[in-house]
């Protein structure tokens, strides 16, 4: 209705500029260069097709690729430390606060701390069954703790306790083990 | 299955080649080199789409393309002339059949319209479209296609006087 409604609507001039404009038309035919030229565009057209899809498929895997590289470690970074393992503390209801014998790597948590002797001095258990006796006049790994560092403590519960001590100290390597540092009877 | 495609496709083009490559010089203004480009590309866009709009309305499709790139084109050639109110060219008898002179007439007069302008009165008055489609074509507005094809028509009524003879 529109269509013909709006034909109606016109006047003298826009009929006869309508008319102009159908009269104008000129006859041309779709020859063979013509063919030609555009099957040569859609030729390049789809190359280009291609290649832009090539290309988005390629960006979309790297990102993908650059983004599962990243996602572990960005996961480990942004995750809160957790709390250091505890030393394991022995069955037997020792009074002491002192880590046990088998906190090498955690040497900071000693106060004592001289940090690789005291670890390499907790590897050797078993060179220090009188030592361990000597400064144990008090007996307490207290107190052992605060002058030698770990290694008399180390022993004292190796002795007092052998289950923990075996279980802890497994790795024994008495390679690194200077004598001197065992010594802390003097 | 892509031969059949391309035969369906080169028999629609080659008939209705004639009618689109009028509509594409209507659209430039003249402009038959211009209007060969604009052609081309929209019937290249037309490949790609063809199993979708093959059934339903492919020349739609194309003179949706043609138009809505011709009034988007702000690129104007520089031909060396300048707009006048008064069409300086008058058909000369004998050389040129009344035919040729009264094409070429509109389309210097098309020419001096906007490209907006341009596509909605050749969409209008040519294709014979309402103002709603018009405006669904150039992508805007119906009182702003009704706007461009108004000021078109009027430009054209100076311009085209002596060839459109106002009525008593």
């Amino acid at each position: 209705m529109e269509h013909g409604e709006h034909v109606e609507d016109k006047d003298h001039f826009e009929r006869q500029l309508a008319l102009l404009m159908h009269g104008a038309h000129e006859q041309t035919s779709y020859d063979i260069p013509r063919r030609d030229r555009l099957h040569a565009g859609v030729r390049a057209r789809r190359r280009v097709r291609t290649a832009r899809r090539a290309a988005g498929s390629l960006l979309a895997v790297a990102g993908l690729g650059l983004g599962l590289f990243l996602w572990p470690h960005g996961r480990v970074e942004d995750r809160p430390s957790a709390p250091r393992p505890h030393p394991a503390t022995s069955p037997v209801p020792v009074p002491s606060t002192s880590p046990s014998p088998s906190a090498p790597p955690s040497s900071t948590d000693s106060p004592s701390g001289p940090p690789s002797s005291s670890s390499t001095g907790t590897a050797t258990p078993d060179s220090t069954p009188t030592t361990s006796n000597a400064p144990g006049a008090g007996g307490s790994s207290a107190t052992s703790t605060q002058q030698p560092p770990a290694t008399s403590t180390a022993t004292a519960q190796s002795t007092t306790a052998p289950p923990a001590s075996a279980t802890e100290s497994a790795p024994p390597d008495p390679s690194d083990t200077p004598s001197s540092v065992i010594s802390p009877t003097r | 299955m892509e031969q059949a495609r391309a035969g369906e496709y080169d028999a629609f083009v080659a008939a209705r080649w004639s009618v689109l490559f009028h509509l594409a010089r209507l659209l430039t203004g003249g402009d038959r080199h211009r209007a060969e480009d604009l052609l081309q590309e929209s019937l290249v866009k037309l490949w790609f789409v063809w199993p979708k709009v093959a059934d339903e309305a492919p020349e739609a499709y194309v003179r949706t393309v043609l138009a809505r790139a011709a009034a988007r084109s702000a690129r104007r050639r520089w031909w060396g002339e300048r707009p006048v109110e008064e069409l300086p060219e008058v058909a000369a008898a004998g050389d040129l059949s009344a035919a040729v002179a009264e094409r070429s007439r509109l389309e210097a007069a098309l020419a001096l319209l906007s490209p907006q302008q341009r596509a909605a009165v050749v969409l209008r008055y040519y294709q014979d479209l309402p103002d709603r489609q018009v405006a669904e074509i150039l992508g805007c507005p119906v009182g702003t296609a009704r706007s461009h094809a108004a000021r078109g028509v009027a430009r054209l009524r100076r311009l085209l006087a002596d060839v459109i003879e106002p009525v008593g």
